[in-house]
């Protein structure tokens, strides 16, 4: 099977790398705009071609293509690579787009020209929150009434600048709120959103504390916290508390704990639930994510998260927008 | 050996338990009174990720002259600094830019000459070079002149993205390049079965290096799984191994640790992270008398 990736920054190196160990996949291509990586990357990758612009993907007969560039751009890449007919199985890392907007017109393009589409929501192939999605499904802490979430990292700590970074990721909401957001939706199915407002934090930041509630059709209420200013979130940090009929669920990157209101408490750490792979890079997830995206494609199966799916993550991040933008004018 | 991770506050069991810790185990002379305790109850060796925070505990070490007694092994790049200050400053190619500026501010000439060369030729063996250099003057200038820096070993990200990607040829250079700098090349893995069998394909020596893998009772990011990982050390015709993540991210208690760790096959070295004194008190004084007899 023959993949290419567009865009070489560090998501594009770890699935590319992540790539190559899986058996008969073969890289045929990186796509990279600017030319000092390019120059940089060719001599790097010597058996592998190390293109500038999409169209030089057009004979390399790819059966798969990667889209890892900054969110801004994924929505235009993705089109094109669908309507010069350059693959039919695309990933995209999170989010698919922009805005909803451009969300729905991608999803129009996988319906017109089918194939295998998947967008990168990582958190669904970590260990615990399948666990907790287990625990749900399987009604061991009853029905869902409510719940609390956050997505939490100290990437921009301390710092006091506006950065073109910040605008370049999509905002907090879109480069770590989705995570969040997309596992709520997983656990719970499509949500409104109820209110939303964003805080200042109190030692200055680029960004801010954005905070929203939500509510599913049938009384499911949801609250939302995203902030990549914390301070003591070395690696990002993803958790959710969800209180249920019979007890409370409590998930995060390393850790389910099941708290039943008779006063039984199960832990499961990484440890166990089998966290393992056959390689390791960046943890267990990643690999998982990508053996699992080349076996849909390969088999011809459906991948999930599949745009449609991560396209109601746009709609609720625009949602929230809009409730502040509302609150600001 | 002494492990760092405490003192960049990580912990892989929880990142509530590392929250939880506080910030006292970054200060330097906390960690250096923990390193010392360490080494009076049998610890040699200290293996830390290069970084602001452990540099200043090299030298706060040096100042109490002791550092002399600690086996040093160095890993490069402190991969986490890395990620975060490329997600600051807009990927990969700002990333370099910042690097290349602080190689710049280094002054040392040497260095900066063949940095200039290499960013001008684009040519990444030698930009490679540049950066350890960069790297291993700036132990030397924390630990001074006394330390016995052992090995300089490739961080697992950089290891394990270059075994994915068949580089063979940045691995012959990099074991080229730190034997004649007269340190022992040093490889961390997350991966360890793999790299020893690409290393047996490339016809790479493994007797000249040394490997930082985990090992571990319960199997615990030993990967493929925990029986490949033995076959392979079993397979191994020297001790080269420096076990890692022994106490599976504190999941195990040291009393649980040490029978399986003991009982294994060419291993050079266990590293451990403490946080506490009667940590330290307690794990080295238990791990060296089971490891020592």
């Amino acid at each position: 099977m023959r993949v290419a990736i567009v865009g070489l920054g560090k998501m594009g190196l770890l699935h590319a790398s992540i790539l190559n160990v899986l058996p008969n996949v073969q890289l045929a291509a990186m796509c990279e705009k600017s030319s000092v990586t390019r120059r940089l990357w060719k001599k790097v990758f010597r058996e592998i071609q190390i293109v500038d612009n999409l169209e030089k993907l057009s004979d390399l007969d790819l059966d798969a293509v990667y889209v890892t560039t900054p969110i801004p751009s994924h929505f235009f890449i993705a089109k094109t690579l669908y309507t010069r007919h350059l693959t039919h199985n695309l990933f995209v890392e999170k989010t698919l787009a922009s805005n909803y907007d451009e969300a729905k017109e991608l999803c129009g393009l996988t319906r017109r020209f089918g194939g295998a589409n998947m967008v990168g929501y990582l958190r669904r192939f970590t260990v615990t929150f399948r666990k907790a999605k287990d625990l749900l499904s399987e009604d061991y802490a009853g029905d869902a009434t409510g719940f609390t979430g956050y997505a939490y990292s100290s990437d921009f700590y301390g710092m006091n600048r506006g950065s073109k970074t910040l605008v370049s990721r999509g905002g907090v909401l879109r480069d770590l709120g989705c995570h969040v957001i997309d596992l709520a939706i997983w656990f719970f199915g499509d949500l409104k959103v109820d209110s939303a407002n964003v805080e200042s934090v109190a030692d200055g930041c680029s960004g801010d504390v954005w905070h929203f509630a939500v509510r599913k059709p049938g009384g499911l209420k949801g609250d939302f916290k995203a902030s990549w200013c914390m301070n003591g979130y070395r690696m990002p940090e993803i958790a959710l508390q969800i209180s249920c009929s019979k007890g409370i669920i409590e998930v995060s990157d390393d850790v389910v704990k099941l708290q039943l209101n008779n006063g039984q408490l199960s832990t499961w750490h990484r440890h166990d639930l089998n966290d393992t792979s056959f390689f390791w890079l960046g943890g267990p997830e990643y690999f998982r994510e990508d053996d699992y995206f080349i076996k849909s494609v390969r088999e011809n199966l459906h991948a999930e998260p599949d745009f449609d799916m991560a396209s109601k993550v746009d709609r609720l991040i625009d949602e929230v927008q809009f409730k502040v933008d509302k609150i600001s004018d | 050996m002494v492990g760092d991770n405490p003192f960049h506050n990580i912990s892989h069991l929880s990142q509530d338990r590392a929250r939880a810790r506080g910030n006292a185990t970054k200060q330097p002379e906390c960690a250096a009174d923990l390193v010392m305790l360490s080494l009076e109850n049998g610890a040699n060796g200290f293996m830390f990720s290069v970084s602001d925070t452990t540099l200043s505990i090299l030298r706060e070490i040096r100042e109490r002259e002791a550092i002399e007694h600690l086996s040093l092994y160095a890993i490069v790049p402190y991969a986490y600094e890395y990620v975060r200050v490329a997600t600051q400053v807009g990927g990969v190619t700002g990333l370099i830019a910042k690097v290349a500026k602080e190689i710049t501010m280094s002054r040392s000439a040497g260095t900066i000459a063949m940095g200039l060369g290499a960013v001008i030729r684009s040519n990444p063996l030698s930009l490679m070079k540049t950066y350890l250099s960069y790297e291993i003057s700036r132990v030397k200038s924390s630990a001074g002149k006394k330390a016995n820096l052992i090995s300089l070993m490739l961080h697992e990200v950089v290891t394990d993205m270059a075994l994915a990607l068949d580089l063979d040829w940045l691995f012959r250079s990099y074991i080229d390049f730190t034997l004649r700098r007269g340190l022992t090349p040093g490889f961390n893995t997350g991966n360890f079965t793999y790299f020893v069998d690409k290393f047996k394909t490339w016809n790479l020596d493994l007797d000249k290096i040394a490997i930082a893998a985990p090992f571990n009772k319960i199997g615990f990011q030993m990967i493929p799984s925990k029986i490949a990982c033995e076959k392979t050390l079993d397979s191994l015709l020297q001790p080269i191994v420096i076990a890692i993540s022994i106490l599976a991210a504190g999941y195990l208690k040291p009393t649980e640790a040490i029978g399986y760790i003991a009982a294994l096959p060419n291993i050079k070295g266990v590293a451990i992270g403490v946080s506490r004194e009667s940590h330290a008190r307690e794990t080295f004084r238990l791990f060296h008398k089971e490891l020592n007899g």
